[in-house]
């Protein structure tokens, strides 16, 4: 049973079909009032997933509770859940008004009630003076603002989103992002929010869900996954990263130091969690090496080569080589203006805890 | 500019003008011969007397309403078998692309060839007849061709048109997406719901145009009529053809008359069965 406060609770989720499977063992649970986003490649099972909640794929195996109660015999439009479409799903038909009031309709609340409800959420979505217009009239923004307003009108107990801001341009996708996660905190909505943009899960989520055909690659808060992502897919899936075998040479244990060889030459790697081998990959970000001059001494200073730079306004991106070793090619960002040019040898330098160790052993 | 917006709508014209031509000719040649115009035996002049004659014959209301009552029944019955049908065959499965062909095979068989088939099945010695004698179920033949109730004419009406209704409302049912009854399903609609608010008003337009069609097409008929029609009474084109060929000195202006409210018929009468979906389809999904 799950506990009070948890609002949706997936346990062992699994779904097959035919050969293919679409879920294995899905299990987490969201608190109430928490963002939680499913995130992932196409094809990974974020929406099956979604739709296995909202009730419209049956699942094989597991259990969907939503506030403690079971909906395994329960139908979609008997569960206290409400989602916003990729596509919006807005009824053509039907007037803004309309379409904002349509659950409201079927939950049989009064006229009065019904238009007090649809003017409010109307304005706290910016639709007040549009609601007499059907949807065809309304841009691709105001659209995603009437589905968001359609699901937020029924108060469910759970939100949930699937991919909703995927046919936005960049710079309204900002800005609807933004308004989304401010209404979910105003409101205090539990909400499921399917993306496989990783920055938006980043920004939004209160807890990220990693996943890959159909499995949990890892789940937890976003600063915990970006920091330390659980293997290569997940390091590489979230933000960019700079993966490369190490090999464990020594081992400082009252220091939770390990000295390993890489890539990139002899370092230090400091960490509170021991490698699963001796042989695993490690990862760091490209934001974690600083440049530093070729004649500095510091700890993890290795040299290398400069092959492409970008200059990108608020950052500098390179590309770079170990001497030597034109095969392993890794990413390195400054901030602001760097003097560096492409074909130069330069020293960067990673701090041992910056280097972090993946659950993955080299086979 | 002005060369600019007007070049559309000289594009439009080779396309408008032979139909808006062939129609205003008929139009207006039925309308002329029906007020005294090109008249064939007699004086080219203006003239009711026509249209007195033919609108105080009780004769002509009966077959009036006849071909209405056929119509009407014609095109509702056949919109409302198409309708389940499409709504049924709106997600594949297999076997649903044969008997989506099995519904739309009556299109390719001539309505006269039908006509001619259905009444060899149902006539005395026919094999309906034959097979309910040997089945024990009748002692003796029934007589059921041109029944005077004109059910073998709307059998036939509706086999021929439900495919033609089942094309044009497949289409529109399978163009709501499934995203949108999703969205009512998660909403709280039921099936029922989901029905009456949803697909019915997003396939009110080709339900409409299913009804027109068929409307026009039955109100209008001859052949059916002709072969599997009672013999008490006649449809408006065998009405028509009869007081053309029988009166030879004005049957031209008497036929036009029927014409014209054959028009009128098929016009008005189509419309107004439009009109009714919509307000049905309306208070169904308040």
């Amino acid at each position: 049973m799950a506990q009070a406060s948890t609002a949706l609770s997936v346990r062992s989720a699994s779904l097959r079909y035919g050969t293919f499977q679409a879920l294995s063992e899905i299990s987490f649970e969201a608190s109430q009032g928490q963002l939680v986003t499913l995130l992932g490649p196409s094809g990974c099972g974020k929406t099956t997933l979604l739709k296995a909640i909202a009730g419209f794929i049956p699942l094989d195996g597991g259990t969907v509770e939503i506030k403690g109660q079971d909906m395994q015999d329960v139908p979609p439009e008997k569960r206290d859940t409400a989602m916003c479409f990729q596509s919006y799903a807005l009824f053509p038909h039907l007037t803004v008004a309309d379409n904002i009031g349509f659950g409201l309709r079927q939950r049989r609340l009064g006229a009065q009630d019904i238009a007090t409800r649809v003017a409010a959420v109307a304005e706290q979505v910016g639709l007040s003076s549009q609601l007499g217009k059907l949807p065809g009239q309304l841009s691709g923004g105001q659209q995603q603002r009437v589905a968001l307003a359609r699901a937020m009108a029924v108060r469910p107990g759970v939100m949930l989103f699937d991919e909703p801001l995927s046919n936005l341009d960049a710079k309204l996708r900002d800005h609807v992002r933004m308004e989304i996660r401010a209404l979910q905190r105003e409101h205090g909505f539990t909400a499921v929010y399917v993306t496989h943009d990783q920055a938006e899960a980043l920004a939004m989520s209160d807890l990220v869900i990693v996943m890959r055909a159909g499995v949990i690659e890892q789940m937890g808060r976003p600063e915990d996954i970006y920091r330390f992502p659980a293997n290569r897919f997940v390091a590489d899936f979230i933000g960019t990263a700079n993966i490369m075998p190490l090999r464990i040479l020594d081992v400082d244990r009252t220091r939770g130091e390990y000295k390993v060889s890489s890539p990139l030459g002899e370092a230090v790697v400091r960490s509170d969690t021991p490698p699963v081998s001796d042989h695993i990959y490690a990862c760091w970000r490209p934001e974690d090496a600083q440049i530093t001059k070729p004649t500095a001494d510091a700890q993890n200073r290795f040299e290398v080569r400069v092959t492409t730079r970008t200059f990108l306004g608020s950052q500098c991106d390179f590309s770079v080589h170990p001497l030597g070793d034109a095969t392993n090619r890794y990413r390195i960002q400054t901030h602001g203006f760097a003097p560096v040019s492409e074909g130069e040898t330069i020293g960067v330098v990673i701090a041992p805890d910056a280097i972090r160790f993946l659950a993955e052993a080299v086979r | 500019m002005k060369r600019q917006r007007l070049t559309p709508y000289l594009l439009l014209l080779p396309g408008l003008f032979p139909i808006v031509a062939f129609m205003s000719l008929v139009v207006g040649m039925a309308v002329s011969q029906s007020i005294g115009y090109f008249n064939f035996a007699g004086d080219d002049r203006f003239s009711l007397e026509f249209w007195e004659g033919m609108l105080s014959q009780n004769q002509f209301w009966r077959v009036f309403w006849y071909s209405a009552r056929i119509a009407i029944l014609s095109s509702l019955i056949s919109v409302m078998l198409a309708y389940p049908v499409a709504l049924w065959l709106r997600r594949p499965f297999p076997g649903s692309d044969l008997i989506s062909a099995m519904i739309k095979a009556p299109l390719l068989v001539h309505g006269l060839v039908a006509a001619f088939l259905f009444v060899n099945f149902i006539s005395f010695q026919g094999f309906l007849n034959v097979a309910l004698v040997k089945l024990g179920l009748i002692d003796r033949p029934i007589r059921m061709q041109n029944d005077s109730y004109a059910i073998g004419v709307v059998i036939l009406q509706v086999w021929k048109n439900m495919p033609l209704a089942f094309l044009v409302i497949t289409g529109s049912v399978r163009a709501i997406g499934d995203d949108i009854l999703d969205a009512a399903r998660d909403l709280g609609a039921g099936s029922l719901a989901r029905l009456r608010r949803v697909i019915l008003p997003l396939t009110l337009r080709a339900l409409q145009a299913a009804l027109i069609l068929i409307f026009i097409g039955a109100a209008g008929d001859w052949s059916f009529q002709v072969v599997a029609g009672p013999t008490n009474i006649q449809s408006m084109a065998q009405f028509m053809h009869r007081v053309q060929s029988d009166n030879a000195a004005h049957g031209w202006n008497e036929a036009a008359v029927v014409a014209v409210m054959l028009m009128a018929l098929s016009l008005f009468g189509s419309l107004t069965l439009a009109g009714l979906m919509q307000l049905i389809v309306r208070r169904m999904g308040r």
